[in-house]
């Protein structure tokens, strides 16, 4: 397993790549080369590395450690057949490393976008309920009796839609230049990661793409069931560009717009797995 | 655990008596996170705010004396022990009293902050918490009313607690989890030490977690 973290974290950074291509070319720009990702993360690996003064140590260090290890034990869980309920507790705690990001280096930026991380809590709803709705559907929270599930009833893709679409938008929320990407908004720089630069930004660089691939990866598994690698890969680049598509034409929502249409869209989830949970 | 396809293997179970903790894969990795924020919350030094000078293109750091945040760590450190007793409990009723625990450190960590327009908030949180807790341990009660026991060894896979109880008990843990409470309002741009703010947010993520496998559990 430890073996395969590497080729996702590459996967993951191309993926974050062909997403900044697609975005451009939709747009009519030429965008970067789609490796361009790849480059930069290398680049942050060996830049000059410092601490600012104003850093809360060794919180301002230790935070993207633990922005790596939390979404290394997510790809163990999914690759693993775990519980869906520890990729939900995952999912949370890497807003709580959003959070640490910004409030450790003391920058008012940092801040905001910590802020932000914090309002856009609604982003996690969507997903408490794509579990609620898979455990009234499956009878199960581990991944690998989903799987299971799907070989003898067919995709959950088909049979619980709107779980599926609770899922995108979870996806959705998490990706760069989307429209719920309140937190790295231009007008507070870099948002939570405006300070931390060198081979820290690599550090997050690598957690992220991870981030990226796990989320691709546990939508294909819960929705479509378990595919050889190379249709595995495949039906996530399709996800991955579908995703593109809805970024590059959606303007970014300011901070309350996000999180209201989040919680809209959770309520009517609400209502689906009421309905679903009565009707049996 | 409880042979349910909830939260992963048991690991081990810490006795107390008939008071039974366990570890499942889920409960381990809470705890473990809340450990590594309780040591983050003991050997980190506060950071030095900067801000930005109205109207012009400076920007200045504020001084923050360590000895005014003392109150702050001892707070969050409370807090984070508190925490540990509530993602491994095996108990309704302590898991009730140790997020109430929660509560009342997390108030104490936004008391702890020497503005007047925080300590304000602390006193609107105290509010929210305490007509939390009468949800929470109104769901506890109900819960014990309805089944007999507390103990989630004996309700697992029953389905015996009634779904007004499980309401009532989210209710509570999102009133003492306030952390969406508070950083979402302008008080946490004045408030210095972000190992102890962060705190707030780690206790509150992980009962809100922990409270969404015992609905499920029991």
């Amino acid at each position: 397993m430890i073996t395969l973290i590497l080729p996702a974290v590459f996967i993951g950074l191309l993926f974050h790549g062909i997403h900044r291509k697609v975005i451009a070319r939709i747009q009519g720009r030429p965008g970067p080369p789609i490796w361009q990702e790849i480059l930069h993360t290398l680049k942050f690996s060996f830049k000059q590395t410092w601490i600012p003064k104003t850093a809360s140590m060794p919180m301002y260090v230790f935070i993207v450690a633990v922005s790596i290890a939390i979404w290394t034990g997510a790809f163990y869980i999914v690759f693993s057949g775990g519980s869906l309920l520890l990729l939900f507790a995952v999912f949370m705690l890497h807003k709580i490393t959003e959070h640490g990001l910004g409030l450790s280096s003391g920058s008012p930026y940092g801040k905001f976008g910590a802020i932000r991380s914090v309002m856009s809590a609604a982003s996690e709803i969507p997903l408490f309920a794509t579990i609620a709705g898979i455990y009234v559907v499956t009878g199960s929270l581990m991944i690998s009796d989903i799987t299971k599930y799907q070989e003898i009833h067919g995709p959950l893709l088909i049979h619980a839609f709107p779980i599926a679409i609770a899922l995108y938008i979870v996806i959705l929320s998490k990706m760069h230049y989307g429209p719920f990407s309140i937190i790295e908004a231009k007008e507070i720089v870099s948002g939570n990661r405006t300070e931390h630069f060198g081979v820290w930004r690599a550090g997050l660089e690598v957690a992220y793409a991870l981030k990226t691939f796990v989320l691709l990866a546990a939508f294909v598994l819960l929705f479509i069931g378990a595919l050889p690698w190379y249709l595995m890969l495949l039906a996530m680049l399709i996800l991955l560009v579908s995703l593109s598509f809805v970024c590059a034409f959606t303007p970014m929502l300011s901070p309350f717009d996000a999180v209201a249409m989040q919680t809209v869209i959770t309520g009517i989830l609400a209502v689906y797995i009421i309905f679903l949970g009565v009707m049996g | 655990m409880f042979n349910l396809p909830i939260e992963g293997e048991e690991l081990f179970v810490l006795e107390f008596g008939d008071i039974v903790n366990y570890f499942s894969l889920y409960t381990t990795t809470l705890f473990l996170f809340a450990t590594a924020f309780i040591i983050i919350a003991i050997i980190a030094r506060p950071e030095r705010q900067t801000d930005i000078v109205f109207g012009t293109d400076a920007v200045y750091t504020k001084e923050i004396n360590p000895d005014n945040l003392r109150f702050q760590r001892f707070m969050a450190i409370a807090c984070g022990l508190a925490t540990l007793g509530a993602v491994c409990s095996g108990d309704l009723f302590n898991f009730c009293l140790f997020t109430a625990l929660i509560g009342i450190t997390n108030i104490g960590i936004v008391a702890g902050v020497n503005n007047r327009y925080v300590l304000n908030a602390a006193y609107n949180y105290g509010i929210v918490a305490m007509v939390a807790t009468t949800f929470l341990f109104g769901g506890a009660a109900t819960a014990l009313g309805t089944c007999g026991t507390l103990s989630i060894w004996e309700l697992a896979g029953l389905g015996m607690v009634p779904l007004a109880a499980k309401m009532f008990l989210v209710l509570g843990v999102m009133g003492e989890g306030m952390a969406p409470f508070y950083i979402a309002k302008a008080e946490i741009t004045r408030a210095p030490g972000a190992p102890y703010v962060l705190m707030i947010h780690v206790s509150s993520l992980l009962i809100f977690l922990r409270i969404i496998e015992i609905i499920l559990t029991v």
